[in-house]
């Protein structure tokens, strides 16, 4: 896609966003809203990692409830102004992640998915099982100061605007990578997860650019946990289980891997769902699980890849090209 | 010092007990198309994944240039002009033609790989395809895509791998006077393994034999096809 | 105290190795690692429960296990079957929904509360071992464990079913070709693995209570396990399954803070050595 038409999807979007903010009258339907597109960007980052690495994380929770923790925390020591919190977190889960990454992403094919959810699953019970300031199982207020940026709380805090703050993050999340992906960064790690052997025979440095991607993703985990817990104000354990990364599998692989808009979408028809099932909810696992089967069986790029085969009239889709289990 | 740019000396690679290679010592003059020929299992694909790093060796070296690169790995002996092709087709299954190609001339040329991936493409005719997704080119295709890959950027060795697998004749041997040319032109000295007798020695301009991890054999093509040592071990009456 | 925390090292541990050397059949057979091999030991252990409310905890430790073999042919014959040309980690996401499926049966039928289940008479007592006290129960965990993993070896490399396990293990297509009814023998293979799972939960029920969560928290530990071990080695598996329940027995004791993070730590510091586990990954 040129950049032309890039933008131009981005500025249609943020207008869409607009648009929804100041039509939507319903507060409770916002804050769904809202919900739904904190989820998108969470999504986004678990379907850029399968994306360009190929790769499958069942434990990309850790980042979206580690982000929440680390403000909550510092808010409440008081250790710097929030603003600078909110970068110092992303940053600080970028480079963990990078060194994380620099160790896990040579662990081959099923393996690594297995180590995810390992790693993720510790995480919420060492949060759980902990006392004092964190809360334990019962979770910690996150306070947010008077004025956040500039923006008074009170502005900040109203469902509109939430809503647009969280929209706009979504956007440019995906505005961001596709500029990014569109390189020789995308190219590399393309080429890569296709066929990491040639890689390397074309001159390609097969470890660094795997573990970039994979702090990409954590950090766009730890945005949506940012999101998340501006919106709510609270954080707990909750947040950093395994059923949070697989429902954000889940949006991926409904919504489509390959598209940088799929996650979103999926994100948006998982809420959209949710709240149509009605007093079917309290069986979501069951249904979403059937409904992840049923697209990885008949249509394993999604609903994007649907989509993209319709417009284009293309053939049967093609599965997610995932590192083989074996080391050349 | 020599003018080649590529030896191998000595090189051997053992493994529980096995010998793959045993003592194998070759060389490439500038320009120059060395052909590798033997029956199967005799080392000659193991030689190329020595040479260019894929394997570590038990013993022996390798110098490109005049250099040592016998510790480097592949990483670093393709940055300093060492390219191959594969025998069993090894592409980006899910990028666009042109995209791998140019990732592949960047490693070799940053300034201008756009122009080097378009001229690659336009010599193994991969132009109207270039737009399209590796998977979706025919087998024909994939392994002139595999070979775009090792070529673009003008290494200054190059190994090709039974680049003619599973080709026809007639593609075989146009193939093989495509490489040719384009080799001289290019400057690009090639260590050609292969099986087609009529390709090896029709554009060879030397040839070593292979035996049992062993060189057999070596020299001009016509002394080598004569051989008493290569008729028996390989080529039988067929030559 | 030492030898009680050892003593559930090794119980721990050889419920570890019941669990794994299913996963590693599995796996073994048909390349896919089962994400829902924690679910069916949980479903194991919920159905040994309410078969033994029926009748009695021996009942349940047949029926329970041979209930989930039947699910385990099924699984392959519907599931990986059908899918065998998939990518793995396609198959994978397949058994992550099933995860959720199961997950949501369990809580729909028996709830979201603890459920204890009592160990069976004969086994309701204390053993003496040079002075400590041994519950006697547990003691039948470990001789589990051993059978299983001693049954297993002999098996697979004793008979002649065994020997085609291995060879269907190593390479499918041939051992296909050799005659051998390749996909009768992993749905077979399949089945007794996902029976496994369910004979480890029926077996932990009485020691380890009865919730929504059991699933969760041994599939890490089965994860740690085989991944350390080697996907697809028994032996790796046995190994790193013993090594892992003493590190989480003494580790609840002496380390309680880090417990839930020891696991991990030798996950990676294992990873970063040897990245396939120590028996390396089979393809």
């Amino acid at each position: 896609m040129t950049i032309f038409r890039i933008g131009l999807g981005a500025a249609c979007a943020l207008a869409v966003g607009g648009a929804v903010a100041a039509l939507v009258g319903s507060g409770t339907v916002l804050s769904l809203l809202t919900q739904a597109v904190v989820y998108a960007v969470f999504a986004s980052g678990v379907g850029l990692l399968l994306k360009q690495n190929g790769m499958v994380s069942f434990g990309h929770a850790l980042y979206f409830g580690v982000s929440g923790y680390a403000m909550g925390i510092a808010l409440e020591l008081g250790w710097m102004p929030a603003e600078l919190a909110v970068v110092a977190t992303l940053a600080a889960v970028a480079v963990s992640a990078f060194v994380v990454g620099l160790v896990i992403v040579r662990v081959p094919g099923v393996a690594f998915s297995m180590m995810t959810l390992a790693i993720g699953q510790m995480f919420y019970l060492t949060a759980s099982r902990s006392r004092g300031l964190t809360g334990g199982a019962d979770g910690m207020n996150v306070n947010w100061p008077a004025t956040l940026f500039g923006v008074p709380q009170s502005l900040l805090h109203q469902p509109a605007v939430l809503f647009l703050v969280c929209w706009c993050a979504m956007v440019l999340v995906v505005l961001g990578l596709g500029l990014l992906l569109r390189g020789r960064f995308g190219s590399v790690t393309e080429a890569v997860r296709d066929n990491e052997e040639r890689a390397r025979f074309i001159g390609v440095r097969t470890l660094l650019p795997r573990a970039a991607i994979y702090a990409l993703s954590a950090t766009i985990a730890a945005l949506a946990g940012m999101l998340s817990v501006l919106n709510t104000g609270f954080i707990s354990p909750e947040a950093l289980h395994w059923s949070v990364s697989g429902v954000a599998l889940m949006m991926v692989v409904v919504g489509g891997y390959k598209a940088l808009w799929g996650p979103p979408l999926g994100a948006i028809v998982y809420f959209l769902f949710k709240d149509v099932l009605g007093d079917w909810a309290s069986h979501w696992m069951a249904i979403f699980g059937v409904a992840l089967i049923t697209v990885i069986v008949f249509s394993p790029t999604g609903l994007a890849g649907a989509l993209q085969r319709l417009r284009r009239g293309r053939p049967a889709a093609s599965a997610p090209a995932t590192r083989p289990a074996s080391a050349h | 010092m020599n003018d080649y740019v590529l030896q191998a000396e000595d090189v051997a690679i053992h493994y529980g007990g096995v010998k793959a290679l045993d003592g194998v010592s070759l060389t490439l003059a500038r320009g120059q198309i060395r052909g590798l020929i033997g029956p199967n299992g005799a080392g000659k694909s193991t030689v190329i994944d020595a040479i260019t790093g894929r394997r570590r060796l038990t013993r022996g070296s390798v110098h490109l240039g005049g250099q040592d690169v016998t510790t480097l790995g592949v990483v670093e002996r393709r940055a300093r002009g060492l390219s191959r092709s594969f025998q069993r087709t090894s592409i980006f299954g899910q990028m666009r033609v042109r995209r791998q190609v140019e990732l592949a001339a960047h490693s070799m040329n940053p300034q201008g790989c756009v122009a080097d991936a378009e001229a690659v493409l336009q010599e193994l005719e991969l132009l109207p395809r270039a737009d399209d997704v590796a998977e979706d080119l025919g087998y024909g295709e994939q392994r002139r895509l595999d070979l775009a890959l090792a070529l673009v950027g003008r290494p200054t060795v190059l190994l090709l791998d039974e680049p003619m697998a599973g080709l026809s004749v007639k593609e075989s041997l146009d193939l093989a006077r495509h490489l040719k040319a384009l080799t001289q032109r290019w400057n690009v000295s090639v260590l050609l393994v292969e099986h087609d007798m009529d390709v090896v020695f029709g554009i060879s301009d030397a040839v070593t034999v292979f035996e049992l991890g062993r060189v057999i054999a070596s020299g001009e093509p016509a002394a080598v096809r004569a051989d008493p040592r290569v008729r028996e071990a390989y080529l039988g009456s067929a030559a | 105290m030492l030898t009680i925390n050892l003593f559930n090292g090794l119980v721990y541990g050889a419920l570890l190795i019941v669990m794994c050397s299913g996963l590693a059949l599995i796996y073994g057979l048909r390349r896919v690692v089962n994400f829902a091999h924690g679910s069916l030991y949980m479903l194991g252990a919920y159905l040994g429960y309410s078969i033994a409310l029926q009748s009695n905890f021996w009942v349940a430790l047949v029926a329970a296990p041979a209930v989930m073999a039947l699910f385990g042919v099924l699984l392959d014959r519907y599931g990986f079957r059908l899918l065998q040309d998939r990518d793995p980690l396609t198959v994978v996401l397949v058994t992550f929904g099933l995860l959720l499926v199961i997950e949501d049966f369990v809580q729909t039928v028996w709830g979201k509360s603890n459920l204890t289940v009592d160990a069976p008479a004969a086994l309701a007592r204390s053993v003496d071992f040079f002075g400590t006290p041994l519950p006697a129960y547990r003691i039948g965990v470990i001789v589990v464990g051993a059978l299983v993993a001693l049954g297993l070896t002999a098996w697979l490399r004793g008979s002649k079913a065994g020997l085609f396990v291995r060879a269907a293990s190593t390479d499918p297509t041939t051992t296909a070709m050799q005659g051998v009814n390749t996909d009768a023998l992993s749905a077979g293979v399949v089945g007794l693995g996902t029976a496994l799972a369910g004979l480890a939960g029926v077996v932990a029920a009485p020691f380890l209570s009865l919730s929504p969560a059991m699933s969760s928290d041994v599939i890490i530990d089965s994860f740690v396990v085989v991944v350390v071990g080697g996907l697809g080695s028994l032996a790796g598996a046995f190994i790193a399954a013993m090594v892992l329940g003493m590190v989480q027995a003494l580790g609840a004791v002496y380390l309680p803070a880090l417990s839930a993070v020891l696991p991990f730590v030798i996950m990676v510091a294992v990873l970063i050595w040897k990245p396939a586990g120590f028996a390396g990954s089979r393809t």
